[in-house]
């Protein structure tokens, strides 16, 4: 039962809380919004049921700071109000330990959710309907709230699994680095330890092969001037056998790091990826250098072409021949791998005696290195220093542009992703 | 009036034109077989107008028959095994007084050389007259 005068007294003490309580909001919270008399509202429901239930002695749970709240009519926030205070024995309350705990709610309420529920037996029927809405979204509030602890959770310890993997990674490509491994851009990962020598070997020649290229551009830059400005031709003959020699350097730096590691002479990882297009064991094909540089050459007297021609064919039956050696040393090298019965995971001998028949393929490589030397060196025998001079040009600026197209390529546009 | 030809030329014959048809379909060459005695290496070296000496399934053996096959030559080829190899090389060395790797070219009797000399006297052009004048080619 509500008398007047207890009427008179809520209400009396209402204001005289909203007042305090506003004033000290203000001063410790500096965005409070005067205008939001529902905010009001809340903080001083909030304040009255953790009074409540700390009287009450009713486990306290937490309060959710939801929007919904202010939908709440003042009146029947008031109607909870007064209910409050009528179950309330000595409402001994100071404002200050209402704004500690008005204060505590606000900053709690800035993480996750928190939920404070008055007990429900003691409302009206009036406000039982809105307390269920507000209880089914407390609810719903705790688990979104678990939920995303759980994923919160996942996520971290998978975080925690990748950077573990990455150190791992990074550890084995540390290991393999420094067992020479990393040759031909591969990553290749062996039981049998080959030696550092294998990696000095390659990086002397990745080195060797730079200072080459140098070289060879200053070469072809004076071959141009010289041809350009009608040199006599003992000058051209000194810069013909220049460059003569100069290719003759690089078959036997060739030479020496096929015998540390065929591998990387095979793929011939120290060109440009266009170069690498036209790899025939480890090097250009006599045959097809030959078709694009003798129209450079023109003109040519008659026994001349003869002569070039024979060559051509000379060249085209020696790189059948060892083509047709390749095939079989793979051919060989095949079958002795797929020797004995497949599945066991024991192959030990088998990669033994492979490894015995691939020593074939150094015999290779510097077979096709001395048919390109043979073939240059006929070359200079059938044509005159000036013819010479300007093949030797010729060739150097093919080379230079297949260079150019493999810059182009490996910067061309790409569609976005 | 016409003599019949006695049965026993006439399997020899039969076996020479055998192992001449069985070189065609194979990787080139007539096969032969040596025992590593002195004579009969010797025998083999002078009886053939091209004869190359190499180690079973040897590779570059392969690519020294492809080319004189592309040329137009039927060269005799002699498979030397494991364990021979060495007795065969000495054969060959004290025909030759020098040094021999496998595999060895023997043309007109003489030792002529290895994959290198072969590219290099076929890429300066004077490989066929050599062949020509050995009675290896004929054209």
């Amino acid at each position: 039962m509500f008398s007047f005068y207890n009427y008179v007294l809520c209400c009396l003490f209402m204001l005289f809380f909203s007042s305090s309580l506003y004033i000290s909001m203000y001063c410790f919270l500096p965005d409070f919004k005067l205008s939001n008399a529902y905010n009001i509202n809340l903080t001083c429901t909030k304040a009255a049921s953790i009074i409540s239930s700390r009287s009450m002695d009713f486990p306290s749970t937490q309060f959710v700071p939801s929007r919904t709240m202010g939908t709440y009519e003042p009146i029947h926030q008031i109607g909870m109000w007064g209910e409050n205070f009528k179950s309330i024995d000595s409402p001994n309350i100071s404002p200050s330990m209402i704004v500690d705990v008005a204060n505590k709610l606000e900053n709690e309420s800035e993480t996750t959710s928190h939920e404070l529920l008055a007990p429900s037996g003691k409302y009206d029927q009036d406000a039982s309907k809105p307390l269920d809405k507000i209880q089914r979204r407390l609810a719903q509030n705790r688990e979104a709230a678990r939920k995303s602890r759980l994923r919160k959770k996942t996520y971290v310890q998978q975080l925690e699994n990748s950077r573990l993997k990455l150190i791992q990674l990074e550890q084995e490509l540390e290991r393999a680095r420094q067992q020479g491994l990393y040759a031909g851009g591969a990553l290749e990962v062996g039981h049998l330890g080959i030696s550092g020598a294998v990696n000095t070997g390659i990086a002397a020649f990745e080195m060797g092969y730079e200072r080459w290229m140098e070289e060879q551009n200053k070469l072809i830059c004076e071959l141009r001037s010289a041809l350009n400005a009608q040199t006599s031709d003992i000058e051209l003959r000194i810069l013909v056998e220049s460059g003569m020699s100069h290719y003759l350097e690089l078959f036997r730096m060739k030479s020496g790091v096929a015998k540390a590691d065929v591998f990387y002479v095979m793929s011939g990882t120290w060109k440009t990826s266009a170069e690498r297009f036209f790899s025939w064991i480890g090097g250009f094909r006599p045959s097809e250098l030959l078709k694009v540089l003798v129209p450079q050459i023109d003109p040519l007297t008659d026994h001349q072409i003869l002569e070039v021609c024979n060559l051509k064919q000379s060249c085209q039956q020696a790189e059948d021949a060892l083509s047709q050696g390749m095939e079989k040393l793979q051919e060989t090298v095949s079958a002795t791998l797929a020797s004995g019965q497949m599945g066991q995971g024991t192959y030990l001998p088998q990669v033994a005696i492979a490894m015995e028949k691939l020593e074939a393929l150094v015999n290779f490589v510097n077979q096709a290195d001395h048919l390109r030397k043979e073939t240059l060196q006929q070359m200079s025998y059938i044509l005159t220093t000036r013819q010479a001079a300007r093949g030797l040009l010729a060739l150097g600026e093919y080379i230079q542009r297949l260079q150019a197209l493999s810059t182009v390529w490996a910067n061309r546009p790409r569609e976005p992703a | 009036m016409q003599e019949a030809i006695p049965y026993k030329s006439q399997m020899a014959a039969r076996s020479r034109l055998h192992n001449f048809l069985e070189g065609a379909v194979n990787d080139g060459g007539r096969r032969l077989v040596t025992n590593g005695s002195g004579t009969s290496v010797t025998k083999l070296v002078l009886e053939n107008a091209v004869i190359v000496f190499g180690r079973r399934g040897c590779c570059m053996c392969h690519v020294v028959n492809r080319l004189l096959l592309g040329l137009g030559v039927n060269p005799a080829v002699c498979e030397v095994d494991e364990g021979k190899e060495e007795a065969v090389l000495n054969e060959l060395s004290i025909i030759n007084s020098g040094g021999i790797q496998f595999p060895a070219v023997f043309v007109g009797g003489k030792l002529f050389g290895g994959l290198d000399r072969i590219m290099s006297t076929h890429i300066t052009g004077e490989l066929v007259p050599i062949l020509k004048e050995a009675g290896a080619l004929w054209l």
